[in-house]
């Protein structure tokens, strides 16, 4: 049994508790607390240590999956966990763009310590005021194409999609163990369902 | 009623400099975020306001899921010192930083004064 270590991370209210849990196979460990912050506005509780999860992928491997705290004041905890981390998936929720530069804020403090295949996942697609995916990675400043990570959507409370954020997750990690110079999984036209986006276009 | 934290500062102030060997003290929300704090020069108070919030749900988790009970108190003790946590009612966390020589039966004893000082002044 091979085991993988995947780490969800993202800004607060993006969905990686729920992510966590709609996956995992146990029930995922939370460490919710009563938020006093900018996010009360958002939701009730927030993650303070991590949320854990771990699912079977098939016969011979075992996911454990964690998730971050989205405050940044908890960056010691994306580094703990990102340390060991074989990929890791970047939350967006779309339809808060304001929350971008918190996000790009991460990317910085994941890319300065680890160089590990990164996925980013756009949820909260269908609010009112969510922004098209190329002008989300433009604002995450990804200007440049050749450098450009797989973008998702996703709907964190269907396991269905989760399922497709994680299968894309270990696509781009065998990737990088094939050819550990290209961080990206090549594009592909159809994933099977129909709001799956394996990669965004920007067009200059 | 709003928290008094001019008198939460002046308990964690008074907590500080009279137990011997206690080095800091804080007091901060289950979510991280700092009441008062006295700490030593070089820390930052968001920073260890996170990591007591961290460290306490973690510690209610194992607490919960291998059947130990309801928390007290967690300790991590280092070669250079000791830092105790207790939860301080529902909505704060009190964390005590301790040099290596503290007695711990006096520390636990001004702890629980100190936590039933901060809990009158809290709620």
């Amino acid at each position: 049994m091979r085991l993988m270590r995947l780490v969800v991370t993202g800004t607060a209210g993006a969905g990686k508790s729920t992510f966590v849990r709609t996956v995992s196979d146990i029930e995922a460990i939370d460490t919710d607390r009563t938020a006093t912050d900018e996010t009360a506005q958002i939701k009730q509780k927030t993650t303070v240590a991590f949320d854990f999860g771990r699912l079977s992928f098939g016969p011979r491997l075992e996911i454990h999956i964690y998730g971050t705290p989205g405050q940044s004041r908890f960056n010691f905890m994306w580094d703990i966990l990102i340390q060991r981390a074989n990929a890791y998936v970047l939350l967006v929720a779309a339809h808060r763009i304001d929350e971008l530069v918190k996000a790009r804020q991460i990317i910085a403090f994941m890319n300065e310590r680890v160089q590990i295949p990164m996925v980013i996942g756009l949820t909260h697609r269908d609010c009112p005021g969510a922004r098209s995916p190329e002008e989300i990675a433009m604002r995450l400043g990804y200007t440049d194409l050749s450098n450009l990570p797989t973008i998702v959507t996703v709907n964190p409370n269907e396991k269905n999609s989760v399922l497709e954020t994680l299968n894309v997750m270990l696509m781009s990690y065998l990737m990088s163990q094939l050819a550990p110079d290209l961080n990206t999984v090549p594009a592909r036209q159809n994933f099977g369902q129909e709001e799956y986006r394996p990669r965004v276009q920007i067009v200059r | 009623m709003a928290i008094n934290t001019e008198k939460l500062g002046y308990i964690l102030q008074n907590f500080v400099s009279t137990t011997s060997d206690v080095q800091g003290a804080a007091i901060v929300t289950p979510d991280g975020l700092p009441l008062a704090s006295n700490l030593p020069g070089g820390m930052d108070e968001e920073r260890v306001s996170a990591m007591s919030a961290a460290m306490l749900s973690l510690g209610e988790r194992i607490g919960q899921e291998l059947a130990r009970g309801a928390i007290d108190r967690l300790y991590v003790e280092g070669n250079e010192g000791i830092s105790i946590l207790t939860s301080c009612g529902q909505d704060a966390v009190f964390l005590v930083l301790a040099g290596k020589a503290a007695k711990q039966g006096v520390l636990m004893l001004e702890i629980k004064r100190a936590l039933s000082d901060l809990k009158h002044t809290l709620f």
